[in-house]
Parts: structure tokens; sequence; C-alpha cells
């Protein structure tokens, strides 16, 4: 698709520019080592990767002339599960039932990850609390449901009495490889056999043993962490490549949020999953399956703070139209675009950057006063629908979600939006205000009639205008959404000015121009995969482990920015199947 | 009184049963005899238990003259004792003798790279500088430098009690995309932050229906279940790299934490009634001040009847966007204390947070214990994560060190006008008069061995 980057006044000199004068917190230690051995460019601009050239395809790499970088995965770390992984594998093991009974502790985000939260924190006293409540709870719920469902982990033994050594075994056996994700060693399976003969000879009953070994293994670090420590490369010292095992768990919790399942399990101990063609077939399969499109929804949940909209606050006085009810819409039509561009088109994923399209159910219907295609009624069920053109709507940035996480309680913040589209969409961090300065703007009033003369004014204090002329220009070209994505032109009696830009991506008027303007920026594609790659490993990629994404990233364009090819290249990728050395 | 239906709770000692291999307290009413003539210790000699209370506010407070940084409304020009009370501070006024204010601290536990509220507030609660986490350019995250002083306290008495301590949230409007720093005040240590109960009715049951009845059969069934997973957690610490030894051992010392609960003996401390409250919102509108009341008063009776010894109330969030509904507010706390044009505002939203604190002093001062109260056993720490939001300044928190902490703080309170002196020093008070045997808070540029005189008794 042809294109021109517009030039403008702040164009990528002036950008060059502020990232000397330190705007880009991303020029830290890490970063520098990783610039400073490619092409020496300042750190900062290699962190936009890809802003210093004017390339107009991320495809066409400025880094071809750099020395190949070695490959050198990250050192493992147990990856505790997700509470959504933890309510799914409990489903999985012992069925909706159980799942229904479970509290696991909420997650701690880190970097914005749920998934580098939980690689990276230790549990408290009231999570493992959490965990033994719920354990016991799912265990209990188990023997009182289907019992057809535990007599399938016996595998056809018979008890004859209370402490009946054999089906135990078999039991933990069985049980164990499902909650465990490999087979019990020795040690773990004489573990466990314990428990159960000393808890049924005390309960007198041959099924408390069972409920007690459920309750145990449902709170071990074995089901509780995935444990990926891999096996050495015999062909490089800093690489383990992680075994069957270890790979079916780790694709199954990406890719399905849950658990694996015993056709996967058998696929890892047939070898299957220790080739990429292996892998990249199982991937397939699995995505045939289904299950990855909430998986990935809830990736893009998260990337996009669609979680918070159930408690969003909102000032009434200022928006009476805000309700739960308007904000459960808001996060479903999001998701029902990306899913739609993934899912039903394969399509290219920029188009959630300015499709002119969205998905309205009644209530959105009316919100944004889009009539109904073919002049029916509109219910509950969402619609694929053209945006008005007037209102310059287009792509995630004209729909209220976005509108509405990244504003105040009673107003915009153009601040806010530019700032989730740097990070967010083109990773680009901004860092924290400086100390000792003044963070108020000129009060609002006949003066400064819109936020956007207020925030300018701002923007005149030098300490300021370094990070903000990044942010707030952005938020300027979306002052017709107010701060819940309503449609305005007026702001305190006077016309609201939208044209502004994207620094250096061009000038732009209303969402659809910046999606516009963004899907062709340098870089994006990048940090669409380091964003999946973060949140599907729990850490943040590291130097080493740049080269892969970036030749990810080049197949991901040649391939046409398809999402469910991604994630095939991706967990097929040397980076996802291995982790470094374990830390001494 | 708000909530709860208050019992009469009769003063009580402890006995020690020994319990999964270490002793836990129990706690039942007292007799006289117990104590000796005085009444102010067991006939044995033994102290009567000292807690700590950190509770914290996000955002800092307003300026005299918003063009001045340094010009805060907080405190008043006189020190000493009988201090007269400012608007901000008046809600104390009869608590006053319990409240020592301490300004003109200065921050020593900093990060070079000074970041608002990141700095302020781990530098101030642990008296290490904060932890910077944004590799590789991610999103900026930060977390504490090491245990928060409520966790440093925790880590001497925590022991003693059923709960080694525990963590309360009133306001829900808590930043969580910038790392644990901002969205938690407790941590054990850098990894082990402390997600807080935001309930008072999931308080209820964490504090007193948590018991398990020593006869319920289930109970050599966990304990043996949890037997297995100790085995488990040891047997991975073996695999893994170092830091994942750390994780796992924190986890151990939580099974084994629980695992000394489910066999704890209850107090023969009467429960009070479930709280009706449970801190949901009405049309969008949080209900702070229910909250916070019933909070305080489970907290004092948790603390009359032993079951622990040490909490943290994160009132608001640093970063945090409360609205203060009940004074015609309409805006985040955040937002209005960055706005010069709203400073009037924020100051109106800290004489209700003090109005708050207030009502947690009275409730242990109203609680007796010995021949004295709960207030005189406790050190209560308030602080924030700036001085003033408006400049994310660090210099001159807002502190006040409540309570008598057994005798070891000033009593009645001082405005002690501090010169320059480390934050941290103030920790190391605070920690002494719950752990006498304390010798040193906080790490590198924070670290202190010198408790602030100034407040000591």
């Amino acid at each position: 698709m042809a294109h021109t980057l517009t030039r403008s006044p702040l164009g990528l000199g002036l950008l060059a520019c502020l990232f000397a004068v330190g705007c880009y917190s991303g020029a830290d230690q890490d970063t520098a080592t990783f610039t400073s051995a490619s092409t020496g460019a300042s750190a900062a601009t290699d962190m936009t990767d890809g802003s210093e050239t004017s390339a107009p395809t991320e495809g066409d790499s400025e880094t071809g002339d750099e020395p190949p970088a070695e490959f050198e995965p990250a050192s493992p770390s147990l990856r505790r599960l997700l509470a959504r992984h933890y309510v799914n594998s409990v489903r999985d093991l012992l069925g909706p039932g159980a799942a229904a009974v479970v509290t696991p502790p909420d997650d701690t985000k880190l970097n914005g990850f749920d998934a580098i939260g939980s690689a990276q924190l230790a549990v408290s006293d009231a999570a493992v609390e959490a965990y033994e409540v719920s354990a016991r709870a799912a265990a209990a719920e188990a023997m009182a449901g289907n019992i057809a469902q535990i007599e399938a982990y016996l595998a056809g033994c018979t008890p004859q009495a209370p402490d009946d050594q054999n089906c135990h075994g078999q039991f933990i056996q069985n049980f164990g490889l499902r909650a465990f994700r490999r087979p019990l060693e020795p040690a773990e399976q004489a573990t466990y056999l314990e428990v159960a003969q000393t808890t049924a000879l005390e309960g007198g009953d041959f099924f408390v043993g069972v409920e007690y070994t459920i309750a145990a293994m449902l709170q071990s670090p074995n089901f509780l962490y995935q444990v990926e420590l891999g096996v050495p490369d015999p062909d490089d010292a800093n690489v383990r490549r992680l075994n069957g095992y270890e790979m079916a768990t780790r694709l199954s919790y990406f890719l399905r949020d849950t658990t694996p399942d015993p056709a996967l399990l058998d696929a890892a101990a047939e070898g299957v999953l220790d080739t990429e063609q292996g892998v990249r077939s199982t991937a397939q399969a699995i995505l045939a399956g289904g299950q990855t499109r909430t998986a990935l929804s809830n990736f893009y949940s998260e990337i996009l703070h669609l979680d918070e909209l159930s408690s969003l606050p909102k000032d009434p006085g200022t928006y009476p139209l805000w309700s739960p009810q308007l904000a459960e819409s808001m996060r479903r039509e999001t998701l029902a675009l990306i899913e739609d561009v993934i899912w039903q088109q394969d399509g290219d994923i920029r188009w959630i950057l300015d499709t002119p399209f969205t998905f309205v159910d009644a209530t959105l219907a009316e919100f944004y006063g889009i009539p109904h295609p073919s002049g029916g009624v509109f219910t509950e069920a969402f619609l694929k629908v053209p945006q008005l053109p007037e209102h310059k709507r287009g792509g995630i940035f004209g729909q209220g979600a976005f509108l509405a996480l990244f504003a105040h309680i009673s107003s915009t913040s153009p601040t806010h939006r530019g700032k989730f589209v740097r990070e967010t969409v083109l990773c680009q961090p901004i860092p924290a205000p400086p100390p000792d300065v003044a963070t108020d703007l000129p009060p609002a009033g006949a003066e400064n009639p819109t936020a956007r003369d207020r925030l300018e004014k701002h923007m005149n204090d030098e300490v300021c205008s370094t990070c903000h002329v990044l942010m707030d220009p952005i938020g300027f070209g979306l002052e017709n959404y107010d701060g819940i994505g309503s449609f305005r032109t007026m702001e305190n009696g006077v016309e609201i000015n939208t044209v502004s830009e994207v620094t250096p991506y061009g000038e732009f008027d209303g969402a659809l121009e910046l999606g516009q303007r963004l899907r062709d920026a340098p870089g994006v594609s990048l940090c669409m995969v380091r964003k999946l790659f973060r949140h599907a490993t729990g850490h943040v990629e590291t130097v080493g482990e740049m080269p892969t994404l970036r030749d990810l990233d080049d197949g991901f364009v040649a391939d046409g920015l398809r999402m469910q090819q991604l994630l095939v290249d991706l967990v097929a990728s040397q980076t996802f199947r291995s982790v470094g050395p374990v830390e001494p | 009184m708000y909530l709860l239906k208050k019992r009469h709770l009769s003063r009580r000692t402890f006995l020690r049963g020994a319990v999964a291999g270490s002793t836990v307290a129990l706690a039942v009413p007292i007799l006289e005899a117990m104590l000796n003539s005085n009444g102010d210790a067991f006939a044995n000699g033994s102290e009567l238990p000292r807690r700590m209370i950190t509770w914290f506010f996000g955002n800092g407070v307003a300026l005299a003259n918003t063009d001045d940084a340094g010009s805060l409304m907080w405190a008043p020009p006189e020190t000493g004792a009988n201090y007269p009370l400012t608007p901000q501070l008046a809600p104390l006024s009869d608590v006053r003798d319990y409240c020592n204010l301490v300004t003109k601290l200065k921050l020593f536990a900093k990060h070079p790279e000074v970041r608002g509220h990141h700095t302020g507030v781990s530098g101030y609660f642990s008296g290490y500088p904060y932890i910077k986490l944004d590799p590789m350019g991610a999103n900026y995250s930060s977390k504490f430098g090491g245990p928060s002083i409520d966790q440093a306290a925790a880590a001497f008495v925590g022991s003693e009690t059923f709960l080694p301590s525990v963590q309360l949230r009133v306001s829900k409007r808590i930043v969580t995309s910038e790392g644990p720093t901002l969205e938690f005040i407790s941590h054990k240590g850098p990894d082990q932050p402390l997600p807080p109960i935001h309930n008072p009715q999931e308080l209820f049951n964490k504090l007193f229906l948590g018991f398990v009845p020593p006869d319920d059969p289930t109970k050599p069934q966990r304990l043996t279940a949890l037997d297995a997973v100790r085995e488990d957690v040891l047997r991975l610490q073996q695999k893994v790299g170092a830091n994942d030894k750390q994780r796992l051992q924190a986890h151990l010392a939580s099974v084994e934490q629980v695992q000394k609960q489910i066999d704890a003996i209850a107090p023969l401390c009467e429960p009070p009634a479930m709280p009706g409250e449970t801190n949901t919102d009405m049309e969008g509108k949080e209900p702070l001040e229910p909250v916070s009341s019933v909070m305080a008063e489970l907290l004092a009776l948790a603390f009359s009847c032993d079951i622990t010894r040490v909490a943290s109330i994160q009132f608001t969030g640093s970063v945090g966007y409360t609205v203060f509904h009940m004074l015609g507010q309409n805006k985040g706390h955040h937002d209005m204390t960055h706005e010069a044009a709203d400073n009037a505002g924020v100051d109106a939203s800290t004489i209700k947070m003090m109005e708050c604190f207030a009502y947690l002093l009275r409730q242990l001062r109203d609680t007796s214990e010995g021949d004295g109260n709960l207030l005189d056993q406790s050190v209560v720490l308030l602080g924030s994560d700036c001085a003033s939001g408006l400049y994310h300044t660090d210099y001159d928190l807002p502190c006040i060190v409540a309570g008598r902490g057994g005798g070891t703080l000033k009593y009645p309170g001082v405005h002690y006008r501090s010169n320059d002196e480390n934050a941290s020093d103030m920790l190391l008070a605070c920690l002494k008069a719950v752990a006498p045997e304390a010798t040193s808070v906080g790490g590198d540029n924070g670290y202190s061995e010198t408790p602030l005189s100034g407040i000591l008794a």
C-alpha cells in the first residue's frame, strides 16, 4: 500500500533531539547495551525500532548491517499460574463444579503484564491460604459431583480397602500426570501415596484419601508454577531446550489459557514437541480447536486495559450516560473488532487501528447514533456497522473503550491518550515527570476554554514539553470525543480544533486518520511482537532475544501481519522453545 | 460507633500452647490477679503486647501558596507540646496528646532517578530506595527496595499471634500499571508485596472466623496435605535458580504459617457481629468513611484479642484517583493535586482523611488494656508519597507518629521540627517502639541505626 510519511516541523530530526534530552527513559543500561551493539545510534532512537529511518514499512529493516547478535534466551523463572489459568486448569482436571468453587489470589502486574508479575513475585500468606481453601473446596466438590471423572483416574482399579495401595497408586499416577503436566518422579509418587494412605485411614474411607491427594496436589508448586528448566542444548551452552512436557505446558497456557489436555501430554511423551515442525503442526491444531480466540482476547484485554472498564469511575454529573452496561458494551465492542480481524478475516492486524467499521449492540448504536444498516432494530447482539464518516471514527481509537479508559473522571486527557499510543502501540516509553516541577496547567476559563488551550500553554514550559510534545498532540486530534467517547464539536462554548499531528508520522484529525498514520509507522508490528512475547513468556525480551523477535517480525510483515500465523511462528521459534541456563 | 455492634471485651492475658512445633499466643479473658499491682504488665513481669499500624494516603497535601513548593498548610509554625492545630490537623484535637507531629525530615532513601510518588512511597515506608523495573523500555514500573516498616515489625512480633499482620485498603481507586510500589504499601521484601483486603466482611472473616475448631476431623488431613506440599517445595528448590529459590522459600514460609493457623486455638474473645459493610460502590461512589470506620473498629478488636499486632492501611493510593464525593468533588484525587486551581479541594480532602485517621486513633484509645489503652501500646505511623503532589516534592513529607509505643514515644506528643534528619531515623523510632531489640532499618542510602531522638520519651 503506497503512502507517504508526512514531514512536519516536528519531524524526525526533532524527535531524535527529544530523545537526546532524555525524554525516553528507555535509554537505560539494558537498552544501551543493546543499541551500542547495533547501530551506534542514540540508544533511545533505536528503542523505537525504526523511527530513525524514514523507511515506510517496518519490514524493510534498517538493521541489515548490524553484526548478527548471538541468541541468548533469558534464564528461566518459575511462573505462577495466572488466576484464570488456575480456574481453567481445575475445570479441566475436575469439572466445572470444582472450578466454580475456587478463589485463587489476584494477579499482580509488572511492566503491564500479569504474566511478568507471576514470574517474578513471591506468594503471600494470604495467597497460600487462598490456595489451601480452594484446593479443598475443589476436591470436595469433585468427590461430591460426577464420580465417573474420579473413577477415570483410577483406570479400572477397584479399591479393596480404605488404604488400597494399588488403587491409590493408580490414582496418583494418573491424576498426577494431569495436575503436574508431567509424570511424577518416584519420590513424589511416594509422598502422595503417604498422603492418600494416611488420610484414608484417618477417615476410614478410600475416597477420603483420594480427596486429600487432590487437595494436596492442587497446592503443590508443581501444579501452581510452570516449571521451565529445559535440557542442555548439545550445540549451545547458552541454550536449554524446553522438554516435551514443558513445551506442552507453555503452549497450552499461552494458546488455550489452560492446562494441557491428555492428547497434548501424549504428544509431549512421543517427542512430537521436540522439533520445530512438530510444535508448528501442534499449534495449528490448537488454533483449529478454537480456544485460542478467548486466550488471545485476554491478551488484548490486558494491553488495552479493558478489564478496568467494569469499575471505571466517571462523574455522573458530567457524564450521565455512563453506566456499567455501557462500559460492558464498549469492552465487548473492542474485542469484537479484534476477533473479527484475527479470526473471521484472518486479516492484517493493523485493521484494528483504522478500519472504518465497528461492532455495536442496541446500547452502543444509540450511544454513537449509528442507524441500523437495514433499517431494523438493534438488539443485544453485536452487529458489524460502518462508522459515521462525520464522526471521523475508525479502529480502536474511535471506540468508547479506549476513549473512556484513557481519560479523567470528569474530563478527557489528551496526555493519557497520547501516552497509550506511544507506549502500547509504538513501544516508545515515556518517563515519569521530573521532580520539583509544578505539574499544573493554566486554569480553565475564558482565556483557555479548551483542554488543548490549557495543555498547549503548558507545553511552552521547556522541561515539560520535551515529553508532552510526544503525547498531548495525539490527544488533541481526538478531542472530538469526550471523556466517555461521545462525539462533540464544542468545549466550553468554543469550537474544538482537532487538526493535530502524531510526530513524526504526520498530521491527522480524528481517530480514523490517527489509525491511518500509525498503521504504517515503523516499529508498530515489532511492538506487537514484543508485547505478545512478554505475555507469552512472562518476561520482557532481553538483548539476546531481540534478534529472533526481529526475525519473527520480518516474517509477520512479509506474511501480511496475520496474527494467526504469528502465533504459530512465535511458538515454533527457538526463543519460545528454549530458556537460558539456570542462574547459580 | 459505626456499623459494628460492639461487645464488651474484658482485659485478658495470654497462654502459650505448643502448636506445630512453635508457639501461638492465645488470648483469654484476663483475671485481675494475672496483672501486677500497677496493672501495666503481667504479674510474671512480661510486658503487654506492642502494635504497629501504618496509615498511608496518596499524593500529599495542599499548599499555602501554589507557587511555592515548600509552603505546606499541614503543620503549624509552633513546635513542642500543645502545638496549635492547623485546619488540616484540627480533626486530631482530642487525640493530639497522642500525636507526635514530625516535620522537615529528609528522605535519604532515594534512587538517583527521582520519580514522583515512587521515590516517596518506597523511601518513606521502608527506608530503602525503590528498585527500577523497566528493562528494554517496557512501561516503567518499580518495586520496594526492602521490607516496609510494618513488615520489619512483623518480622519481630508476627510469630506471636494468629496472623503475623493484616493489610487493609479503603479506596479501591488504585493505580496498578506502575508496579507494586504504587499498588501496595506492605511488602515483605522487593519481590513479595502483600495485597490488602478492601472488604470489611472479608476482613472480619479473616480475623475472627479463620480458626479451625480443635475437634474438626479435617484438621489432621489438611496438615498432612500441607506436609506433602512442603516436601514438593523443598524438592523443587533444588532444581531452580537463586531467585526462584528465594521465592520458594517465601512459599514454604507461607505454607508453614497456614499450617500454624490451622492448628491454632481460637481466642476466648467473644467475636463481634459480622459488619454489614462490603465496600461496594453506590452509583459510582465509594463508601470511604463507613469502610474506614468499620475497619478501625475491627482492628481495635483484633488488637484487643491479640489476633494480630501489625496492620497497614492504604486509605487512598499513590497516584490513586479516589473521588471525595462527600465533599462535592468530582475529580480524582491525584488529578486534583496536580492542578493549582484545585488546591482548596486537596485541602478539604486532607481534612476529611484526618477525620478518618482520628477515628482510628480514638478507637484504639477507647479500648482499654491493663491500666491504659491500646493506643498506649501502639505506634501508628501516618505518611504519604509526596509533600505536595503539585510539585512531587519528597522533602518534609507529612508525618505523624501517633501512640505512646508502650511508653517509648513522647507523651504528650510534640511538634518536632527536624533538622533535615534522615526519615529512616523516624522509622527506626517506630520500629523500636514495637521491637526494642531492633537496631537498624532501611538500606542503601536510607540505612539508619539512630532512632529519631526528638520523639523518643
